[in-house]
């Protein structure tokens, strides 16, 4: 799980990592994005005020030689003022004030022109009054001061409402160049506070805007326009620093942006100022609402991010579980093939397996082996012996693995059952095909050759079906006569052939499976019958026979892997009034390191014939002197021969027979060790014939159909 | 078959352990070609744990056993059992060592 949890940690950081670039890129990129937003907000609305103001400007402009032609008739100028607003929707109020002393009849006049509150009509009024002292009046003044046209602060209107206005206003001058009056106009601005305050480039950003002496033309909390000046709100807050210089900025008529820290977050402030008027406007949008579409994005990346890791931690967990799901199933698959392959070592094992198999009778000599391939197989033997009769059967169930051992298992108990009341092996098969044919659901099959031997009389019923011909080696090796027939488990009421021979004492039957004719080297030959043939030879007995062969098998396949079972079976009829005789065989290649296999020898031979340890090691001696001499002098330096020994206990005498194909060595005639000499007098050789010679009561040479043949002879 | 050699002053012990065969006598060349080399002192051969000897093994005995009469030494046999004292017997070596147990 350790690389699992790496491999969700680095996809994390990469996630991670990734998303923290694109925040930056995103943040900034959305910055310029508020940056532009503000500054296009602005441009709009500074061009929607200009348009007003423009508009005003011209009206007053182009109403200016008027004024000045009405300074010589006075008369005329209500008419002139009252034009101007009834022709000028933006303008609702305008005047001609003359400048006071100028007209000498007229100290002070003028004439105002405005929007009656309640109705469409224009009335006049006289701004002439004591209280209201025009020329005392910003709007008055300034123009004079300047000699040009000047936009007075934002007021109050006084006389009807609280409506917020400005007037502007320019000097007339005479003939003279002499300043006669100011004509004027007011403009409404109502409408600033519905254009301004109505930024909609964020849902909290608000705008600002301030008069040219800072007072509060538009701004979120209605309480300060017009009421204060941001001078008197900044007094109020503290930690003014970078507020203080935007309004400086802002004040001083200058256009920019400020990232103002305020509470816990960052306002960006944007600011340009109207020409003409004086004002100065700003739009403020807080930072969190300018990042908040980013955090928006930064939650859902991070949502999507955690969605995936956590899909990756579930693809793993289940990557993993199915690793060890398949690890259990691989493990229990082992298991299973275990306990089958356990299951057919048990079979196996039920097998006739102690050879001798009946050490009591001496007509009958048997061995049997089954050699078992890699993969479990199907091959089965079987024997036993009632009234006098030897009941026997070898198999081989087609295919392989645990189909086939546990289809072996059938054949063999049923073989067991149908036998144990059943005297010819023609219904024994009969039967068992019958009992196979039935179940048989897989279409396997088994050859199969059962055999019923009278041990009496040495008669042989027997009935093959489909199995390999077995061997009868008596004087001669010969296939045993067989009728084919099906293989078991082929057709149900098959109708099988049984056949009989008698058999002499002394005569053998071979029987195997195709694993042994079929065992192949790496050249993929086949061991074949004729090898096999070869193999067999009268002169041995059961086991004999069955270790030759192996023998010969494994030096054909070598180091090739043995792809069947290998299953063979020997019975030999013997006279059981023969005297009481074993033969014991051994064969040694001509390597000096094989001596010590002589020690087994005479073990096997003492232990079965009772000898007393002594005697045992000297015979032992005697063998190992009379083969080294063998190994090392019989065959040429560096080439292969065999030695073969052939122990006979016969009544109480002890036969050896040594022999070998090497070149003729009679070592009876080698020269007798004198065993009286002195250290100093004796060669170093020369002691071994002699120990043999001592040891034993007779040793005589024979050369025979190219052979040494050395016979050693002691009673015991 | 294990030869373990062991020195003590002009002494040269040497225990033969398990069978002393044909092939097992072509094993311990060294051995025996280290006793050779010693056999101006005292060799002790001991059979104590030497279960069988054969020809090529005594060959080895009677080897030792010149060397050290021609260099000088002293042979000694240990501990041979009743069968390797027959072969002993049989051979004449009972006569060449001197045999203690």
């Amino acid at each position: 799980m350790g690389g699992g949890v790496l491999l969700v940690l680095v996809a994390a950081i990469t996630l991670e990592a990734t998303s923290l670039i694109q925040n930056h890129f995103a943040k900034k990129g959305i910055t310029e994005e508020a940056s532009l937003r503000a500054e296009a907000q602005m441009e709009a609305t500074r061009l929607e005020i200009l348009n007003v103001i423009d508009q005003a400007e011209a009206a007053v402009r182009s109403m200016a030689w008027a004024a000045l032609w009405g300074l010589d008739h006075l008369d005329t100028l209500p008419a002139l003022t009252r034009r101007i607003v009834a022709d000028n929707p933006v303008i609702i109020g305008s005047t001609v004030a003359l400048v006071p002393g100028y007209n000498k009849r007229r100290p002070l006049y003028a004439p105002y022109a405005c929007q009656a509150a309640d109705s469409d009509s224009v009335i006049i009024k006289s701004l002439a009054t004591e209280e209201y002292n025009y020329p005392g009046k910003e709007w008055f003044t300034k123009p004079i001061e300047t000699g040009q046209g000047y936009w007075s602060e934002p007021y109050l209107d006084e006389g009807g409402g609280e409506v917020m206005m400005t007037t502007y206003s320019i000097p007339i001058k005479d003939r003279q160049g002499t300043t006669a009056a100011v004509l004027t106009a007011d403009i409404s601005l109502d409408w600033l506070t519905d254009l301004v305050g109505n930024v909609e480039v964020y849902p909290s950003a608000f705008s600002i805007m301030l008069s040219r002496q800072g007072k509060f033309m538009v701004c979120p909390s209605e309480t300060l326009v017009m009421r204060q000046t941001i001078q008197e709100a900044l007094a109020t807050v503290q930690d003014t620093a970078s507020v203080n210089s935007l309004a400086r900025d802002m004040l001083a008529g200058e256009s920019g942006s400020r990232a103002i820290p305020y509470k816990d977050i960052t306002e960006y402030v944007y600011f340009a100022p109207i020409e003409r008027t004086g004002w100065s406007m700003s739009i403020v949008i807080p930072s969190n609402e300018i990042f908040d579409e980013i955090r928006k994005m930064n939650w859902l990346v991070k949502l999507f991010q955690l969605l995936g890791l956590v899909m990756l931690v579930l693809i793993i967990r289940s990557v993993f579980r199915n690793q060890s799901k398949y690890r259990q199933l691989t493990e229990s698959k082992n298991r299973m093939e275990n306990e089958l392959r356990i299951a057919s070592g048990i079979q196996m094992a039920m097998l006739p397996k102690i050879f001798p198999p009946f050490p009591e009778r001496k007509d009958i000599d048997m061995f049997a082996a089954i050699i078992p391939a890699k993969e479990v197989g199907g091959d089965l033997y079987d024997f036993f012996i009632r009234e006098e009769k030897l009941y026997f059967c070898i198999g081989d169930v087609s295919g392989k693995g645990v189909p086939a051992s546990l289809l072996m298992a059938v054949t063999r108990s049923l073989f067991r059952t149908v036998a144990a009341h059943e005297k010819s092996p023609q219904r024994i098969v009969t039967t068992i095909n019958e009992s196979m044919s039935d179940m048989n659901e897989n279409n396997m099959f088994v050859t199969f050759f059962c055999g019923v031997l009278d041990l009496a009389t040495g008669h042989m019923r027997y009935c093959n079906a489909g199995h390999n011909t077995p061997r009868w080696i008596s004087d001669r090796v010969q296939p045993l006569p067989v009728v084919p027939n099906l293989s078991i488990g082929v057709l149900p009421g098959m109708s099988y052939q049984e056949q009989e021979i008698d058999l002499k004492y002394g005569d053998t039957l071979f029987f195997y499976t195709d694993g042994l004719t079929e065992a192949a080297n790496a050249n993929q030959e086949l061991f074949g019958e004729d090898r096999m043939d070869r193999c067999l030879d009268s002169g041995r007995n059961a086991q004999q026979q069955l270790s030759h062969m192996q023998d010969a098998v494994n030096a054909f396949v070598k180091e090739a892997d043995q792809s069947d079972d290998l299953t063979m079976l020997c019975i030999r009829y013997l006279n059981p009034d023969t005297p009481d005789s074993q033969v014991h065989h051994l064969i040694l290649h001509n390597d000096i390191r094989q001596i010590s296999q002589l020690a087994n020898f005479i073990q096997t031979l003492s232990e079965e014939k009772h000898l007393d340890p002594s005697l045992a090691m000297s015979l032992n001696l005697a063998l190992e002197e009379a083969v080294s001499n063998v190994i090392m002098y019989a065959y040429p330096k560096d080439s292969d021969g065999l030695v073969e020994i052939e122990a006979i206990l016969k009544d109480n005498l002890l036969e050896f027979f040594i022999s070998d194909n090497g070149q003729p060595f009679d070592p009876t005639e080698a020269p007798q060790a004198d065993v009286t000499l002195s250290a100093e007098e004796r060669p170093i050789g020369g002691l071994g014939i002699y120990l043999v010679r001592s040891i034993m009561d007779s040793v005589s040479y024979e050369r025979a159909d190219g052979k040494n043949i050395l016979h050693l002879t002691k009673q015991i | 078959m294990d030869v373990i050699i062991t020195r003590q002053d002009n002494t040269t012990t040497a225990r033969f352990i398990g069978r002393l065969d044909t092939p097992a006598s072509q094993e311990i060349s060294k051995e025996v070609d280290a006793l050779i080399d010693a056999a101006d002192g005292t060799l002790i051969l001991d059979c104590k744990e030497m279960s069988y000897i054969s020809s090529s093994g005594l060959r080895i005995f009677l080897t030792l056993r010149k060397a050290s009469s021609s260099k000088g030494g002293k042979i000694i046999v240990r501990n041979i059992n009743n069968d390797i004292r027959q072969v002993f017997i049989m051979t004449g070596f009972l006569n060449l060592f001197t045999i203690e147990d």
